[in-house]
């Protein structure tokens, strides 16, 4: 009774409801306007709802979320820039059909199979949510470590191709999470005497940094990028065409819950592995894949809105984002007083109710904004960048100064934003950076608590590591993720293939 | 990710978090000095790693930024050395592809905007960096810059200083007697 009261609280307070619809139709904007991404917004917006009662905060903030990963679909059919990593395989038949002139059935279709694999992936995170959480109590501390770096792992070897900047930039930004005082012992790290370096570094400073003035000043490159006018007519899909394309759909969706359910994989690597079995099982497309293929876009968007569900069971019952936007997102949390992981379900199971309805709610505001609106929507997106860089920047300050206060904030931003701007252009990956500040106390705490109770015993901690069935599957596919950039592989492959050929 | 499924052909500065910038196989100007950089900047961190407590324990405050330091100065060294294998890409330059003047202008008012917030207090500096701002990059009239760069201040304001109640300096603006003056208003309409 409980758990449907907190289910239904979105539902029968106005306040929330709206706060969820607002953020909904914000997140759609800012994910289709070029230059904006759902991860600058969610980091800018933390920093605003700071002061605000955990409920509508985060009730805003999913709504951006949801909104944002639908809305970067939009950039990608229309100018063949995926606003959030979750659109890039949707550029790649979404873009074709909206040079033929079919932009408009591209988005209704996107609409509508980002609706349902959006349900679909809530589905399966209030049923499996419960049962992870309980089985993530029995995990052991070294279990939890593993997990973190697995995480950071998987996000910056998927998110680059280079393995190497990916584990320089995850551990930058565990290193970040580190400055400050040791909560146990009190002993000073990375302050370099500064007394100013004590409490750390707000991650929010961070975070809007690498993710609104990095990008904001990479947009500077663009700004003679012509306005591309747009031309959407019928956007409501055809029934026929919705029933014919359901059951890639359902199977896009199951591909992407379950992808976005893995610690570290989240939409992007979803959606191209969708577009990759649509590929595969799609006898007769409605046009070659590439060329603007109806199911080119079903599958992909069912699969990136069906793992923000998959993505949200290892946030919410084991606290380990799946990529640079759940990282986000569990800060926010954070912020707000919650604590992600098992005790989650344990000590605020309503919260944990409360947040599916949202997402249930932002979900139905995707249909409705999608399909609607089509008149101020072109006009929005043709703002000019000469206009939206400044405000970007300004909302980055106002952002960062108004958690603490504090001017230091502003230049920790604009430091991290200058660091970020330049590992863009050099190919490291940001994501990393933002899972490690965030996972950097659940790797300390967890790596001392383990080694504590092998009194110290580094051969115990390992032999402890084959002693559980779980901490040796994560051990090994931890080895197998190196291995996989080593020439190893390739040696092996080219061997064997001697092998038979003889 | 390979380089055509990026959406960036002409630069390679990983537009949107979607994609990193970068080439696969060749380097752009400056990205030998960033990752030298990286690599003194990380040699520093664990040498102070190593200034927490030594190799006094495995559970030590020192442990875990000792190893993490290490990580990064080897994988820093690690990119560093591959960086210096790959040719130079010919076609970019420094001020043209990597650091335009355009940016250095801009970096430069954020951290005049950060000199100036607290004695000046935020809306007179909000006003003068986004009016000055809009005027440079869009070359439009002072007019143009003026209305758009104070319309937007004014809603940014209103919504953030009213509706999300965020704290910011006051300044030269006494901001105290507005919103008294404007709760009134609204109070009593």
């Amino acid at each position: 009774m409980e758990t449907l009261l907190a289910f239904l609280t979105i539902f029968t307070q106005p306040e929330l409801l709206l706060l969820v619809g607002l953020g909904t139709f914000a997140g759609v904007y800012v994910g289709a306007i070029p230059g904006l991404s759902v991860t600058m917004a969610v980091s800018i917006l933390i920093s605003f709802t700071f002061s605000w009662p955990v409920y509508p905060a985060i009730a805003l903030m999913i709504g951006i979320y949801m909104g944002g990963v639908y809305g970067g679909s939009r950039t990608a059919i229309l100018l063949n820039i995926p606003g959030a990593p979750s659109a890039i395989a949707t550029a790649m038949d979404g873009y074709p059909m909206a040079q033929r002139g079919e932009a408009g059935e591209a988005i209704g279709i996107t609409t509508v199979m980002s609706f349902l694999g959006g349900f679909v992936g809530i589905a399966v995170l209030a049923l499996a949510a419960p049962y992870v959480s309980d089985f993530a109590l029995t995990f052991q501390p070294r279990d939890y470590m593993l997990l973190a770096v697995l995480g950071i792992l998987l996000v910056g070897s998927l998110s680059s191709g280079s393995l190497i900047k990916g584990i320089f930039a995850g551990a930058l930004g565990l290193v970040i999470g580190c400055v400050g005082m040791d909560p146990l012992t009190f002993d000073e790290r990375f302050t370099f005497g500064v007394p100013l370096l004590q409490s750390g570094i707000s991650f929010i400073a961070v975070m809007i940094g690498m993710f609104g003035v990095s990008e904001a000043l990479l947009q500077l490159h663009h700004l003679q990028a012509p306005v591309v006018r747009q031309k959407i007519d019928r956007i409501v899909p055809h029934w026929s065409s919705l029933r014919r394309h359901l059951p890639l759909s359902l199977q896009s969706s199951t591909i992407g819950v379950l992808i976005g359910a893995l610690p570290g994989t989240g939409g992007d690597i979803a959606a191209l592995m969708a577009y990759d079995h649509a590929k595969r099982v799609t006898r007769n497309p409605s046009r070659s894949f590439g060329t603007g293929a109806i199911e080119g876009l079903v599958a992909p968007e069912s699969a990136n809105n069906a793992a923000v569900g998959g993505a949200f069971i290892p946030m919410m019952t084991l606290g380990i984002p799946g990529d640079a936007v759940t990282a986000i997102m569990i800060g926010a949390l954070y912020i707000h007083g919650l604590n992600p992981g098992p005790m989650l379900m344990v000590d605020q199971p309503g919260m944990f109710w409360f947040i599916v309805g949202a997402l249930v709610m932002a979900n139905v505001f995707i249909l409705i904004f999608g399909l609607t609106g089509i008149r101020i929507f072109t006009k929005i997106v043709e703002i000019p960048r000469a206009f939206l860089i400044p405000l970007i920047l300004l909302l980055s300050i106002v952002g960062a100064y108004a958690v603490n206060n504090a001017v230091t904030d502003v230049y920790w931003m604009l430091g991290f934003g200058l660091l970020g701007y330049f590992m863009r252009h050099y190919g490291y990956p940001l994501g990393p950076v933002i899972l490690g500040v965030i996972l950097s106390r659940l790797l300390d705490d967890n790596w001392r608590r383990a080694i504590i109770s092998e009194r110290g015993d580094l051969g115990a901690f390992f032999g402890g590591l084959f002693s559980s069935p779980l901490s040796t599957v994560l051990l090994l596919v931890i080895v197998a993720i190196f291995v996989s950039q080593t020439p190893l592989p390739r040696l092996l492959a080219a061997r064997l293939h001697r092998h038979r050929a003889a | 990710m390979q380089q055509q499924d990026r959406g960036d052909a002409d630069h390679h500065d990983g537009t949107a978090d979607a994609a990193p910038g970068g080439y696969g196989d060749r380097r752009r100007p400056g990205e030998l000095a960033f990752a030298l950089t990286m690599v003194a900047g990380s040699a520093v961190l664990v040498w102070n790693a190593y200034g927490i407590s030594g190799f006094s324990s495995m559970s030590s405050a020192g442990a875990v930024p000792l190893a993490l330091t290490a990580v990064m100065a080897l994988s820093a060294l690690v990119i560093a050395l591959q960086t210096l294998r790959r040719r130079r890409v010919a076609t970019e330059t420094l001020v043209r592809d990597i650091l335009p003047p355009m940016v250095i202008v801009l970096g430069l008012g954020l951290l005049a905007f950060g000199l100036l917030l607290e004695p000046l207090g935020f809306v007179p500096t909000a006003a003068l960096f986004l009016v000055g701002a809009i005027r440079i990059l869009a070359r439009c009239r002072w007019r143009v810059a003026l209305s758009v760069g104070l319309g937007s201040l004014l809603v940014i304001w209103l919504v953030f200083r009213l509706v999300f109640t965020v704290l910011l300096p006051p300044g030269l603006l006494p901001e105290a007697e507005l919103i008294g003056a404007l709760r009134a208003l609204m109070g009593g309409a």
